[in-house]
């Protein structure tokens, strides 16, 4: 059984169009997955379903067997998911260390949650020099780091990254990968969507084209990557044309 | 010169009360954005219950201090539930409560009025009469220990925040309300209870104000414009805001009671309004937001 | 009687309506409107030729005229623009003093002083305005009404020259008792049309459009050029404007000034109540709103004298409104589909 299966979803904001149309994806646990598409095609849409921000329309959504798309976004991290979202996810009033501290907010053991803080501060020794700094106060690069940081904290089962090298700088984009390679070391499933489709294809095992609210392609990370039709429609500069769908 | 500190000590003590007025104020629409234009009637709610333990049963209001902030923060979460808990994520909800809290305390305030009449009343322990002694300068007992029993208050809601799960809860939805719901904090759950909670620190305030300021139903509306204006200069959703604001203006005002005479003493609260509009609207420790 | 008021408004309304050429016909409810409109007008000649006294009634009539104008006039701001004003008796109060001092001091009548009310108005709208709305929209605004309102309230409390809290006595028009009301009347009458009228035309105009696009996504009218600041000191400013030459007629009619009479927030809380009872942006809901809270005004004070059971009535009736029928009565009626084309002046 898969880890995560998403069926058939629909789903818009408040009484607006359908964004998805009818999206499937499948996690296979451990695994990491890449999702691309054009704007517009429904890839952050898909993750704050998942996570319960939004109630989808129609579809489902199975995590280790059971329905949870009707859950609130705290009740599916209490499942095991967490997403990381596109906008700056900090507090920024609060110190590293306090947002750290939201990042253990579900666990309810203190000392596990001061150990892993710890082992974030060794991993990351830049945090730890600012761990008595507001947030708020960290440049772009380093807010990530934290907030990727706070990730493992909680280390849920399942991490939904949207765009995580989004307006960062080359050097500090291949810092932010290390750390999502961490993340699947660390046993976590990984669920990436990627605006630098190329670079997150490479980096993963599994990849899917969303385009106009459906799953276009499925399949492993490097058929996807070295598919010509791919290449052209997402991967270059062409405008994405509705194309029919293939199981890899 | 003396003079001029002895003002500053009456300022201070005062800046307290008002202090811990504010601070439910602020704190709920940090977390959820909402202006409870009825936080003064609630205020005023409190200050008939302490009134009453008083003046039938010789309770001293310091006293009704715990009793009435667990009365009003059960108030607190009914209120909430029955009217404002509609609707939280909808478009112009901010509008819509500012609405509904206007409405709340026209209700309460003609209830009050109906049922206990618009005199002008205060309790008056024995304290209130006393006064204590630092050098040359004093300051009346009743403002001395309300001004103690504030600030620790304020004290203790901000240990609470600063260290306790539900504290971190609250200020992390205060800061980023859908990183924390991402980060699995229940925020409806934290609105109800922080809402219940700035009405429990309106039933503190209460108790407070039954011996320090005549109170009567209808006065909830000079005091909201003042309570207003101290948690806009301090910024909206900021305690220390809250705090800083109250003891500046009390202290000011202070000043211009003095000078001016008693009546014009709210105007230093409005005219502080305006500018803080004009000048910095975020207020000095709020941040530049949308909805301020 | 009170049937009548409820018919005798909104056809008055739609009287304004068949003066400019409006699309799809509805001719029949323009007669209707047209015809009672005139029996408006033509009621006070009543006393005038029998001599009989009407007074109750007309003043019921002009007291509706009044909050019809000031209502329609509040929500230029409140319901177009979405900015809610708490304390726009304010306007009231600045036209009233205006035109009363005028009167009290230099025997002026206020039927010529009104455009001074009027300007005073206007000159409190932008100022205050500039304060206070450019900002983007939030509650500082809706606070800063009521701080306004205690704070004028307090000046003119203190400030000898307008007799303080004591207020001024003003002199009557020199008519039979039975006549005495009926320049009121037609002053009030005239305004309640006006504004409405006003209110409509707005509406339909660019700068209407532009409220509204500033009422549901102000940083998307910013962007879309629209110069927002501008317009919403404007609505405000205009939206004080027919409160202010209100309150100028209304100090004379009551033959004397206060500030308690002028300055108390259950004047504003009406106000807000009567857009929102009708409809909230729609040109026909303050007016509705205004009647209907009118009579039951009048009713519960007839049946239970005037306390503070009128305010926890207003305090209900909003909550009650707010939170089932958000969108008021011509609101909540187009949305079903079933506005009746009487009431249907947007």
């Amino acid at each position: 059984m898969s880890l995560l299966e998403v069926r058939d979803l629909v789903a818009g904001y408040g009484s607006g169009p359908s964004i998805l149309k009818g999206v499937n994806l499948t996690v296979e646990s451990g695994q990491v997955q890449c999702i691309i598409g054009p704007n517009g095609a429904g890839k952050s849409t898909l993750l704050k379903t998942i996570v319960g921000l939004l109630t989808p329309r129609e579809g489902k959504i199975i995590f280790k067997g059971q329905e949870i798309q009707r859950l609130r976004p705290d009740q599916v991290l209490q499942e095991g998911i967490c997403l990381v979202p596109q906008e700056r996810a900090l507090f920024p009033n609060m110190t590293v260390r306090e947002n750290l501290r939201m990042g253990g907010y579900m666990l309810r053991d203190r000392r596990l949650m001061e150990q892993r803080i710890e082992a974030i501060f060794d991993r990351f020794p830049m945090l730890r020099e600012r761990s008595h700094q507001k947030a708020g106060t960290l440049s772009g690069g380093q807010q990530q780091m934290l907030t990727m940081g706070r990730t493992l904290v909680l280390k849920p089962a399942v991490v939904m990254l949207d765009e995580p090298s989004l307006g960062l700088a080359p050097i500090i984009v291949e810092r932010i990968f290390d750390i999502v390679r961490l993340f699947a070391e660390s046993g976590l499933t990984v669920i990436l969507v990627e605006q630098n489709a190329r670079k997150g294809l490479e980096f993963s095992d599994w990849g899917c084209v969303l385009d106009l609210g459906k799953t276009m392609f499925d399949g492993p990370a490097d058929s996807i990557l070295s598919d010509s039709r791919i290449q052209e429609l997402y991967l270059g500069k062409s405008k994405p044309t509705p194309a029919p769908e293939t199981q890899a | 010169m003396s003079e001029l500190i002895q003002i500053l000590l009456l300022g201070l003590a005062l800046g307290g009360v008002f202090a811990l007025m504010a601070s439910g104020l602020t704190l709920v629409f940090g977390v959820m954005r909402i202006v409870n234009l009825a936080h003064p009637i609630f205020i005023i709610m409190a200050a008939f219950i302490s009134y009453w333990a008083f003046t039938l049963y010789q309770i001293d209001p310091l006293l009704t201090i715990p009793v009435n902030m667990v009365v009003m923060f059960f108030v607190g979460i009914a209120v909430y539930k029955t009217v404002l808990a509609r609707g939280v994520d909808k478009p112009g909800y901010v509008t819509i409560t500012v609405l509904i809290t206007f409405a709340v305390a026209l209700t309460l305030d003609g209830l009050l009025g109906y049922f206990f009449s618009n005199n002008q009343r205060v309790a008056s322990p024995a304290y209130a009469t006393e006064a204590i002694f630092i050098g040359s300068f004093f300051i009346p007992k009743a403002q001395f220990y309300a001004a103690m029993v504030s600030l620790g208050l304020i004290g203790l809601v901000w240990a609470f925040l600063k260290f306790t799960r539900v504290g971190y809860a609250i200020r992390a939805t205060t800061q980023n309300r859908s990183a924390a719901q991402l980060l699995g904090v229940n925020v409806g759950q934290i609105s109800t209870f922080t809402f219940g909670l700035g009405i429990a620190l309106a039933g503190a305030s209460g108790a407070l104000m039954s011996f320090l300021f005549s109170f009567f139903p209808a006065k909830h509306w000079e005091w909201i414009a003042i309570l207003m204006s101290l948690i806009v200069l301090g910024g909206m959703g900021s305690l220390l805001g809250a705090v800083v604001g109250a003891f500046l203006l009390a202290v000011v005002s202070a000043y211009v009671s003095s000078f001016f005479g008693p009546t014009w003493s709210p105007i230093t609260f409005y005219l502080a309004l305006f500018l803080i509009l004009l000048i910095r609207p975020e207020g000095l420790f709020g941040e530049k937001q949308e909805a301020l | 009687m009170s049937t009548d008021n409820l018919t005798v408004a909104e056809i008055r309304g739609q009287r304004q309506v068949s003066v400019i050429e409006k699309k799809g016909g509805g001719k029949k409810e323009l007669v209707i409107i047209g015809i009672l409109l005139l029996a408006l007008f033509v009621y006070p000649l009543l006393p005038v030729v029998t001599g009989s006294n009407h007074n109750y009634s007309l003043h019921l009539l002009l007291f509706a005229f009044l909050y019809i104008a000031m209502a329609s006039s509040w929500n230029i701001l409140g319901g177009y623009t979405g900015y809610l004003s708490l304390g726009h008796n304010v306007f009231f109060a600045v036209g009233g003093y205006v035109s009363g001092m005028l009167l009290a001091s230099f025997g002026l009548s206020p039927f010529f002083t009104w455009p001074l009310a009027g300007i005073a108005a206007l000159l409190v709208g932008f100022g205050f305005g500039f304060i206070t709305l450019r900002i983007r929209r939030g509650p500082a605004f809706i606070i800063s009404t009521i701080a306004l309102l205690m704070l004028i309230r307090i000046l003119f409390d203190n400030w000898e020259f307008i007799g303080g809290s004591n207020g001024i006595s003003l002199p009557l028009i020199d008519l039979p008792v039975q006549l005495v009301k009926i320049p009121f009347y037609y002053a009030l009458l005239i305004l309640a049309v006006v504004t409405v009228y006003s209110s409509y035309w707005i509406k339909q105009s660019k700068i209407g459009l532009g409220l509204r696009a500033i009422s549901q996504d102000e940083i998307k009218a910013e962007s879309a050029g629209i110069p927002t600041s501008f317009y919403k000191i404007l609505a405000f400013a205009i939206s004080g404007l027919f409160v202010g030459i209100g309150g100028a007629f209304w100090g004379q009619y009551l033959t004397y000034m206060r500030p308690n009479i002028y300055l108390v927030i259950l004047i504003a809380a009406n106000l807000v109540l009567m857009s929102i009872l009708g409809g909230r942006g729609t040109v026909a809901g303050p007016v509705l709103g205004a009647v209907i809270l009118i009579i039951i005004n009048e009713f519960f004070v007839s049946q239970f004298g005037g306390s503070e059971l009128n305010i926890v009535g207003t305090g209900v009736i909003m909550l009650v409104v707010l939170l089932f029928f958000p969108l008021g009565i011509v609101g909540s009626l187009r949305q079903a589909g079933k506005l009746p084309k009487l009431l249907d002046w947007d």
